[in-house]
């Protein structure tokens, strides 16, 4: 939304110096984007008049004139030769800049009296484009005929002002801030005045005379629920030429190319306003249409599926039954806010005009604007929401400029089609909620003070209420708290005084969740590993690459690009490239890991949402060489996050498991792990992660070495466990004993029953004991056997053992390992 | 090299013998890719003796259909196939390890991401103020993602917000304010005090300043008589707090369809108190999170009564803060996952 503020103080009572405009509005109003302050821009450039023309010796595109300037003649070459003897022209002497090239991206252009080839050059003379008044740069700028030679520039087109572009986000619920008017008002009543709209606007004058002969024009609402109102006039013998400079100097600050004083009206109303007008021409109406009795119908009707319209931007666009548009006898005219239709739009040779001034659903032109494609200023401002009032005094504006400007004479009544216009809103307000909401202490005068410079009207009040009447305008006030908002921005934020909220002391709630991956994220990085963020998404070949299923994959419906199109199922699957980009950049013994969320589809949780749980996934790559299985490194990482509830989980080889009870998550992810290096870990029968080495095709796929391994577990099912405090067991105060036992024991007895098993013996009846493995042994000649050696620390609690007592002891153990699994101590 | 029976009946053996050392795509490479033996055999077909031919051909079959019964054997058994030995996985280490190479953590300086570091930091400052912790979601509804917060279908605010959608109808949160509704139905009644960090998303091209994941970190405060003043001074307090300098605030408003007011928290520049620099493109302020009074009807949809109770709600971008406290200057450096990015934090 742009405006300037000749503009803002033609309409506003605005307390405040220019330069603090662009503060004000950022303070109370919504963000500022820029300021340009325009007659900087212009400094030194004058108007001029070429008295003498020459050619140039040397060079064919080139002009050479004398320009009078007021008080000498100076030599210009130009490289257009059009330029007549008595043109006035602004000239750009020596020293001063190219108002253009302010605004680009390079430094401003600074002019030089030059010689260009042969020929001195004092100045310039500027194009449309180099004053930054429009495109044009084929041209020297042409200026009429009463420019007074000798002033400057500016002064003469007004140029003195400053442009202020305010974000239109701030303004999404703010349909009245569209136009320059509602802008005006807020700094009327942020500098403390008030404002009061003028008298055309709120009292505007419906029972118009024709002064001319009558035309004929009907008006048929078809889209009521959709047009809320709806008003047209026809105007005859309309003169079209050029607009008075004044207006297009306006259109121009406000970023509106001028075309003819008929369209430029309608231009200028819509940005004072903010509500859009369109003129259609009537004979153009008329002789494309087959309207009875040289009559024109304006319809406002659905779209029909199959119609078309040529848009004033020279584009055809087919229309459908969710497009409103305005129509006469037998076609559409025009997309009703959006774009008005080529084959009846006002150019130098029309005569009569329809004006239309309309309101339009807000969601119906936004869907239709998206659909369409077609983003004008006038579907901006229905998106946001227009008052239906604003109709007539806009159209009524435009009457009065098009008899002033364009000669026009009024040519029928007005037609005006509001079936069911909105009384005012009323709401009270409860001072002391207000002041309660805002942390202030305003009175009741200072309320109504502000809420009546906005133009609300105040209806009845006592000591702690006030009831005030909502502006036609204000579609944005529903509710009490909408109009603290308005008495916060206009006080100011920043008046309001800080203060710490009063609040009860008691404790937070645990979540456990979060403090136990603040724990892993800490411990994994000091064991070594670098914590990574990687994408959600990921491509389909992602999966055929991990041995994972794309079919349990969500899948985005507008996804960026095909390669970010699926969400990842695995941790692992977005991990990967990630240790192949690293190896690339030359790293080699690393590990990467990541605590998120993967996603799986067909699992919900208690709210019928997709099952979230946090997992910490890692991969481990190492140029060591070693032939030893590198599942024995991962589970190491894995242990130390099971931290203390180690021992209540179990590691199982997935190629003897595989068919246990596995949820669908595991069984999707064991695709990714070698069954015969690799184990699932299970707290109590369920699988909470899976360690090991991943497949050989995986290693392949990412070039990655033998020695990697990896792991996944799912972190909210481990917290989900809680392990009780563990009680104190009685403290020996005897000499702890130590021995070394070599176990012989076939080979498909596993470790752990046996290392269970002896510390269950050495913990039992009085005595206790730990276990630690020194060494594992398998002799080539002998593959079916193994040998462990553990030491064994120990003691009772009522007494020293002697010698021979230990070698009871050990004898008792190796005659329970062996009648229980058949192992020797050897 | 010349195809004969002989070759066929060695490869058959060959086929034989891989089918316990390669895995089905190695097998697959080996035999049927457009250079694999059994492609090959079918192709020489025609340069053997005619004589041959037929007792080629259906040696040439026998040895496909072998091929069809390995590969479909080991597709059905693929989640277990594995060429490798098993091993004890109950054991500390594997047999016959030495000393020297028994499993050991990486003899490496491993770090922590800036963006978790920064998450935490924020949530511990939090929690001393008295905030409860609760992550959002990944994947909602577009009830919490928009309705919840006073966006009904067709608000055009929603276009705000370039969310995606999966094809079954979630969406993926733009905003942590998803999570609001729940964060007030968990610890409601009022009092409610909540910090709600987690990842969003949002369908937008990526380039140095914006990226389409990114972290956010989403407060409400909900209790009787709670005012605008108090969020200011509740903001401001963390700030002074992260930053460890006192600091300028000023409040500008803005919109956003679930608070009213609607405001924009703006300070004082930490880095150079308002001389200027790059940080705060040389104004002097920054502007760092969107605030406001939590709208009735948000307090509504979670069944607080908007005339006993108020509440103010901010949110902000974790990226941006942590960028601008590194000296990062390129979002897209965050999600890279460059150890020559990482290893310096």
């Amino acid at each position: 939304m742009r405006v300037t503020t000749e503009l803002l103080k033609q309409f506003g009572d605005i307390s405040a110096k220019d330069s603090e405009y662009e503060k004000l509005i950022k303070e109370h109003i919504a963000n500022v984007e820029y300021v340009h302050d325009l007659s900087k821009d212009y400094e030194g450039i004058v108007i001029g008049e070429i008295v003498e023309k020459e050619e140039h010796p040397n060079a064919d595109k080139l002009g050479v004139y004398k320009v009078f300037i007021g008080n000498k003649r100076t030599q210009v070459v130009a490289g257009d030769k059009t330029l007549c003897i008595g043109d006035k022209v602004a000239y750009l002497p020596p020293g001063s800049y190219v108002p253009y090239t302010y605004y680009s991206d390079e430094k401003p252009v600074i002019i030089e009296a030059v010689e260009l080839r042969g020929v001195k050059s004092n100045g310039m003379l500027g194009s449309e484009k180099e004053l930054n008044l429009g495109p044009n740069h084929n041209n020297v700028f042409r200026l009429p005929q009463e420019a007074p030679v000798g002033e400057p520039f500016s002064e003469y087109y007004n140029l003195n002002d400053t442009v202020i572009e305010i974000e239109n986000k701030g303004l999404t619920n703010r349909g009245d801030l569209f136009g320059i008017l509602g802008i005006a008002r807020e700094l009327t009543a942020i500098t403390g005045n008030k404002f009061l709209s003028p008298t055309w606007i709120l009292k505007p004058q419906k029972k118009l005379h024709a002064e001319s002969n009558c035309l004929n024009l009907e008006i048929i609402n078809d889209a009521e629920a959709l047009c809320p109102r709806y008003i047209g006039i026809a105007i005859d013998n309309i003169s079209i030429k050029p607009s008075p400079i004044w207006l297009q100097s306006e259109l121009v600050k406000l970023d509106i190319k001028p075309i003819n004083n008929v369209i430029d009206i309608t231009n200028y109303i819509s940005a004072i306003l903010g509500q859009p007008l369109h003129a259609f021409d009537y004979d153009k109406i008329i002789s494309n249409d087959n309207a009875p009795d040289n009559k024109v119908i304006i319809n406002i009707r659905m779209g029909k599926e199959g119609e078309t319209i040529l848009g004033l931007d020279n584009k055809l666009h087919e229309l459908n039954d969710r497009t409103i548009v305005i129509a006469d006898n037998s076609h559409p005219i025009a997309i009703a806010g959006i774009i008005g239709g080529k084959d009846s739009s006002v150019d130098e040779s029309t005569k009569r005009i329809i004006i239309e001034s309309a309101n339009f659903d807000k969601n119906s032109i936004r869907k239709s604007s998206m659909n369409l494609g077609i983003h004008t200023d006038s579907a901006t401002k229905f998106k946001h929401s227009l008052d239906p009032e604003m109709c007539l005094p806009a159209l009524i504006k435009a009457i009065q400029l098009a008899k002033e400007l364009a000669s026009g004479s009024i040519a029928s009544n007005i037609i005006d089609i509001y079936p069911d216009p909105q009384p005012l809103q009323k709401i009270t307000i409860d001072i002391d909620k207000l002041n309660r909401h805002l942390g202030t202490s305003l009175s009741k005068d200072v309320i109504s003070t502000i809420l009546t410079n906005l133009e609300y009207t105040v209806t009845s009040s006592d000591k702690t209420f006030l009831t005030v009447k909502i502006p036609s305008w204000r579609k944005d006030i529903q509710l009490a708290e909408d109009i603290h908002e308005d008495i916060a921005r206009i006080y100011g934020f920043d008046n309001i005084e800080i203060e710490l909220p009063k609040k009860e002391i008691r404790p937070i709630r645990d979540n456990k969740i979060f403090e136990l991956k603040k724990k892993t994220r800490k411990l994994l990085s000091t064991l070594g590993l670098n914590e990574i963020l990687t994408y959600s998404f990921i491509s389909p070949e992602s999966f055929n690459k991990s041995n994972l299923d794309s079919n349990l994959a969500f899948k985005l419906k507008n996804p960026l690009s095909p390669e970010l199109s699926l969400m990842r199922t695995n941790l692992l699957q977005t991990i990967l490239p990630k240790v192949k980009e690293n190896r690339d950049r030359g790293f080699k013994n690393f590990g990467l890991f990541e605590i998120n969320i993967p996603h799986v589809k067909g699992y919900f949780d208690t709210e019928g949402l997709p099952k979230e749980e946090w997992h910490v996934s890692s991969i481990i790559t190492n140029t060591q060489e070693s032939k030893h299985s590198h599942f024995y490194i991962a589970k190491k990482y894995a242990k130390a996050i099971f931290s203390e509830k180690d021992q209540l989980i179990k590691f199982s080889l997935i190629a003897e498991s595989f068919e246990q009870n596995i949820d669908d998550y595991s069984k999707a992810t064991m695709n990714m792990f070698d069954p015969n290096v690799s184990a699932f870990c299970y707290l109590d029968k369920e699988v909470i992660g899976i360690v090991g080495e991943l497949k050989e095709n995986i290693l392949l796929e990412y070039k990655l070495p033998q020695n990697t391994c990896a792991f996944d577990i799912n972190l909210s099912k481990l917290v989900s466990t809680s392990l009780p405090d563990s009680k104190m067991k009685p403290v020996s105060i005897y000499p702890n004993f130590s021995i070394d036992l070599c176990l012989e024991s076939n080979l498909d007895i596993k470790y752990s029953e046996i290392e269970d098993f002896l510390k269950k013996i050495l913990n039992s009846a009085g005595s206790w004991g730990n276990t630690q493995c020194l060494d594992i042994y398998r002799d080539e000649k002998i593959p079916e056997k193994k040998r462990i050696t553990f030491r064994i620390e120990g003691g009772e609690n009522s007494k020293t053992l002697t010698d021979k007592e230990i070698k009871e002891k050990v004898s008792m153990i190796s005659k329970k390992l062996n009648s229980k699994f058949g192992i020797k101590v050897i | 090299m010349e195809f004969k029976q002989k070759n066929l009946q060695k490869i058959y053996k060959e086929l034989l013998q891989d089918q316990k050392k390669l895995s089905l795509q190695g097998l697959k490479k080996k035999y049927i890719s457009k250079q694999g033996f059994i492609s090959e055999a079918f192709n020489k077909i025609s340069s053997i003796k005619i004589a041959e031919r037929a007792e080629y051909g259906k040696e040439a079959n026998e040895l496909k259909n072998l091929y069809e019964e390995i590969s479909q054997s080991l597709s059905q058994n693929k989640n277990i196939y594995s060429t490798r030995e098993k091993i004890d996985v109950t054991a500390p280490f594997d047999f016959n390890t030495k000393e020297e190479q028994r499993p050991h953590f990486l003899n490496e300086i491993g770090t922590q991401h800036p963006l978790t570091k920064e998450v935490e930091i924020f949530t511990e400052i939090f929690k001393s103020m008295g905030f409860n912790v609760l992550e959002s979601r990944q994947i909602d509804d577009d009830y919490h993602m928009f309705e919840s917060l006073n966006f009904p279908v067709g608000h055009p605010a929603r276009e705000m917000y370039d969310t995606f959608w999966t094809e079954d109808g979630f969406v993926l949160p733009a905003h942590t304010s998803t999570m609001q509704n729940r964060a007030m139905r968990m610890y409601g009644p009022p009092p409610i005090a909540v910090v709600l960090p987690g990842r969003c998303f949002r369908n937008e091209a990526t380039d140095a300043s914006h990226e389409f994941t990114f972290h956010q970190i989403e407060g409400i405060y909900i209790d009787k008589n709670v005012s605008l003043a108090n969020m200011v001074a509740t903001i401001k307090e963390f700030l002074e707090k992260y930053l460890e300098t006192s600091l300028e605030v000023r409040i500008q408003p803005s919109y956003f369809p679930f608070t009213e007011p609607d405001c924009e928290f703006v300070i004082s520049c930490p880095f150079c108190h308002k001389a200027g620099c790059s940080t705060c493109g040389h104004s002097g302020w920054i502007e760092l999170m969107g605030c406001g009074m939590i709208h009735p009807n948000v307090l509504k949809q979670a069944d607080i009564d908007p005339d006993t109770y108020s509440g103010f709600a901010w949110g902000f971008g974790v990226d941006r803060l942590t960028m601008i406290k590194r000296g990062i200057n390129d979002i897209r450096l965050l999600r890279d996952s460059n150890l020559n990015f990482l290893k310096q934090f």
